[in-house]
């Protein structure tokens, strides 16, 4: 009964069926951003409304529609954070705004926010950028580590694992957030 | 792809009859056409060179002159010669409390729309920028030798839905049909794109005069995406002469009368353009009146008196004149009140020595200004500035050495200007029109939102549907739910901005969902879906999932929105980000606590006997009570983790009742029994 998160909006995700589809690319978590880019330049080359200012209004219309899902699927999948969520909301895997976490993690992230929050009201910059770049690294390890389990193939206990990847980052990008209101200050 | 479209080089018939369409750079200061003419894009000189001044004269005797000729006009006839009317355009009264005094004509009007007071009658900005517009058309149909058939008018980036509808108006008014209307560091990428090649990530550094745009493009094959664009649209040439001013004036000409400050700001504005070449220029005002005299009392201790004093060739005088104005000044005050008195005074000679360093000096806070969007944008794009390929210098004030060393020094780069920067947006828009035309260029621009859109929720917070930086055209669905059991009707409420609560957005819309049936809080589904399209107009539409009931409404996304709300929304957003979500969260936090306590009350109360229940007990009963109470007790804290705490508590401690109530009210489905009466007979 006591169900968390009723009251939260809740995320479908974005628009786009089939986001790789329609930049004509297989589903796959390691794209290279050139070549992801590339497919939707193409496509948008094509699809853009200024192609159609002197086509007759049905034609205006209907580029104008596929030209909004061709920019949704691209905004959709050229973040890796995203991408992994949309490619494991595929096996009906979603990453709610609660979800639980690893209490040793939880105790381990809150003292790590206290660190820099430390850091920043003693105005300790130089720490506020250490501890930045250390929880770079571990944004970079995250991603590698997703890519990882995506390539070792989409089953139950990788996608489980991914997921807890996921959530994490939600995290990692919040202290990171700090960090840049926090160097953002003076 | 079976529509029919004219593929590059293949629309000999479209050639045969080239439409003479041009682009056009309508600017604060300076405006100036441009056309594409076998391949390349080229600027229409008119008799007195390719720009023509922003500047509108309304003769007593009717006669408007536009350009050179009425800038020629605005010492002898300042409240009748227009000057930087595209600070006006799209905007209210209050939009422009903060430059309206510096301004030397008189303004009317209301919050929605400003006009100018010019003997006796009221002019709209939309009209003089008509006249602008209507003499280049002029220019152009002199040129060409014909009649002009379609404009591309470029705007700021950062150009409010309201100004963006004005200008086309104006464009309408001249007798323009306006293709589009084009963000002028987009304008600049594309002509620099064409005639330079140039290829890679880019920042356009557009700095006007009035307004400032920062945007970052890709350049690839003939795409020109905009990876993220801001900016500050209260800010450019017109805002350092008031900065020079200022300074040299050490402050005095803030509250001096107003054709003291046009003769000021003028000069401060000569100094500006003489240290381009010049190392030091001589600032010199010579004031034959000494009827430039105003004092305003400012507070401050008791009995101080304060005189500011701009000029001080002619002492004596101006100590006479200005003891007279504080006098009568002081003389309105009760004797407790506090009597600090500004008094600015101007008769004779007043010259000083600037120096390029002065310059800097003054221009320092400004382009400090220029430069935390700069970082800001670099951030949006996921960029570092060691990965662009260059920096393009646009609009007149770039010309400074002193913003160029300033721009050099925040992105480590020389910045291009190898095209001439007051001349670049126009050459991009005439690209543009071409292109829409039916032209040959292999141009697609992909532009984006400059702000972020979303829909109010429970407690004041703001869900963002549609961030800021997504390019056009757009769409985003999300589902959300009620809060309120038998809740009927559904608020929607649009808003627009980067902060998280929403009485710091602004808010562009509000329609209501209603008949719903009455359930139980978080039985609904209802989906809104916001599309917006290539020119960044916004419609809002609802759906019910489980009725198929709708609503929908269209709404112009920024309608009304200052620049000043814009830039402000956007520094305070990212001033208080961490306040932000810290609020944000324990809004969230604690709507959903006390939702949750509500409901488990009622269910213990209305289910008591479920604790008979072997399986159930009593003891679950005496846990559920406690963890309410540590929940309450969070609730009453600030702490959003602790809340969150304290609902998993309660959600584990009551995890054995929940379960019965379930089990309850499947059996109850399974006979028959709608889900909502099986609610019922549970109590909810």
């Amino acid at each position: 009964m006591v169900s968390p998160s009723t009251s939260e909006a809740k995320r479908v995700s974005a628009g786009a069926p089939d986001a790789f589809g329609l930049l004509g690319l297989e589903p796959c978590y390691a794209i290279d951003a050139d070549t992801l880019e590339k497919a939707f330049f193409e496509r948008a080359k094509q699809l853009h409304p200024d192609r159609f200012a002197q086509a007759p209004v049905a034609e205006r219309v209907a580029a104008l529609s596929k030209s909004r899902a061709l920019n949704d699927a691209y905004q959709l999948l050229k973040k890796p954070a995203p991408r992994a969520e949309y490619l494991l909301a595929r096996y009906g895997i979603v990453i709610g705004d609660n979800e639980r976490i690893d209490p040793a993690l939880i105790m381990e992230l809150l003292e790590e926010r206290e660190e820099l929050a430390e850091a920043r009201h003693a105005g300790k910059l130089v720490l506020v950028e250490k501890l930045q770049a250390s929880m770079k690294a571990r944004r970079k390890a995250a991603f590698e580590r997703i890519g990882v389990l995506f390539a070792a193939g989409e089953r139950g206990e990788n996608l489980a694992a991914i997921k807890a990847q996921l959530i994490l980052l939600r995290y990692v990008e919040r202290y990171l957030e700090e960090c840049d209101s926090a160097l953002d200050e003076d | 792809m079976l529509m029919q479209i004219a593929e590059p080089g293949q629309s000999t018939t479209k050639e045969a009859c080239k439409q003479r369409v041009v682009g056009i750079d309508l600017g604060t200061t300076n405006s100036l056409v441009a056309y594409v003419a076998d391949s390349s894009p080229a600027v229409i000189e008119g008799e007195d060179g390719a720009l023509l001044p922003s500047v509108v004269h309304y003769a007593k005797d009717g006669v408007v002159l536009v350009g050179k000729a009425a800038e020629a006009m605005a010492l002898e006839f300042p409240r009748e010669t227009l000057t930087s009317v595209k600070r006006l355009i799209g905007r209210g009264l209050t939009d422009l409390a903060s430059i309206r005094g510096m301004l030397p004509y008189e303004l009317e009007g209301d919050d929605r729309a400003v006009t100018v007071r010019i003997e006796g009658r009221s002019i709209s900005p939309v009209e003089v920028s008509a006249e602008v517009l209507r003499e280049l058309k002029k220019r152009a149909e002199a040129s060409l030798g014909g009649p002009i058939e379609g404009a591309v008018i470029t705007v700021p980036a950062y150009f409010d839905d309201a100004q963006r509808q004005a200008t086309r108006d104006a464009g309408r008014l001249a007798g323009l049909e306006v293709m589009r209307l084009l963000a002028e560091p987009t304008a600049a990428a594309v002509a620099y794109g064409l005639d330079r090649g140039a290829a890679g990530k880019y920042a356009v550094y557009d700095l006007g005069g009035g307004t400032f745009d920062i945007s970052i493009l890709k350049l690839v094959d003939g795409v020109f995406e905009v990876k993220a664009t801001g900016g500050d649209s209260a800010l450019g040439g017109d805002d350092l002469d008031r900065a020079i001013a200022s300074g040299i004036t050490n402050g005095a000409v803030e509250i001096a009368p107003r054709g003291l400050v046009a003769q000021t700001l003028r000069e401060a504005r000569r100094v500006k353009h003489a240290l381009t070449d010049a190392e030091t220029v001589e600032f010199y005002l010579n004031v034959a009146s000494p009827a430039h005299v105003r004092a305003e009392v400012i507070g401050g201790s008791p009995g101080v008196t304060i005189v500011h004093e701009l000029i001080t060739a002619n002492a004596d005088r101006m100590h006479t004149i200005c003891g007279e104005v504080i006098a009568s000044a002081v003389g309105k005050l009760n004797s407790d009140a506090t009597t600090c008195v500004r008094c600015i005074g101007a008769a004779g000679v007043f010259a000083r020595t600037i120096t390029r360093a002065d310059l800097a000096g003054f221009a320092a806070p400004l382009l400090e200004r220029t430069a935390k969007a700069c970082r800001r944008v670099l951030k949006d794009a996921e960029l570092e500035k060691t990965e662009l390929d260059g920096v393009i210098l646009v609009g007149g004030s770039t010309r400074s050495p002193v913003v160029r060393s300033f721009v050099e020094g925040l992105f480590g780069k020389p910045p291009l200007s190898d095209l001439d920067p007051e001349q670049v947006v126009a050459l991009g828009a005439a690209v543009q029109a071409d292109v829409l035309a039916g032209g040959q260029h292999n141009v697609t621009l992909l532009d984006v939102i400059p702000l972020s859109l979303g829909v109010e929720m429970m407690g004041g917070v703001v869900e963002k549907l549609i961030h800021r930086n997504t390019t056009i055209p757009a769409g985003a669905t999300q589902t959300f739910t009620t809060y309120a059991d038998n809740q009927t009707g559904f608020d929607i409420h649009v808003v627009q901005g980067e902060r998280e609560t929403v009485d710091t957005c602004r808010s562009l819309a509000r329609f209501t969902l209603r008949g719903l049936p009455p359930l139980i809080a978080g039985m609904l589904r209802i989906e809104i879906t916001f599309l917006i399209d290539a020119d960044g107009l916004l419609k809002v539409m609802a759906k019910e999932l489980t009725t198929g009931m709708s609503a929908e409404v269209e709404v112009k996304p920024s309608y009304g929105l200052s620049d000043e709300e814009v830039e402000r929304m956007l520094i305070e957003s990212f001033d208080h980000a961490e306040d932000d979500l810290a609020k944000r969260n324990l809004v969230v936090e604690r709507v959903e606590a006390n939702r949750i306590l509500q409901a488990t009350r009622g269910a213990f109360e209305s289910d008591a006997k479920l604790f008979e229940d072997p399986e159930v007990g009593v003891d679950v009963r005496t846990a559920g009570e406690a963890a309410m109470k540590s929940l309450e007790i969070a609730v009453a804290g600030e702490d959003h983790l602790a809340i969150r705490h304290g609902i998993e508590a309660l959600d584990l401690a009551t995890k054995p009742f929940a379960q019965a109530r379930m089990n309850r009210a499947i059996t109850a489905g399974f006979q028959g029994v709608s889900l909502d009466d099986a609610e019922k007979k549970i109590g909810r």
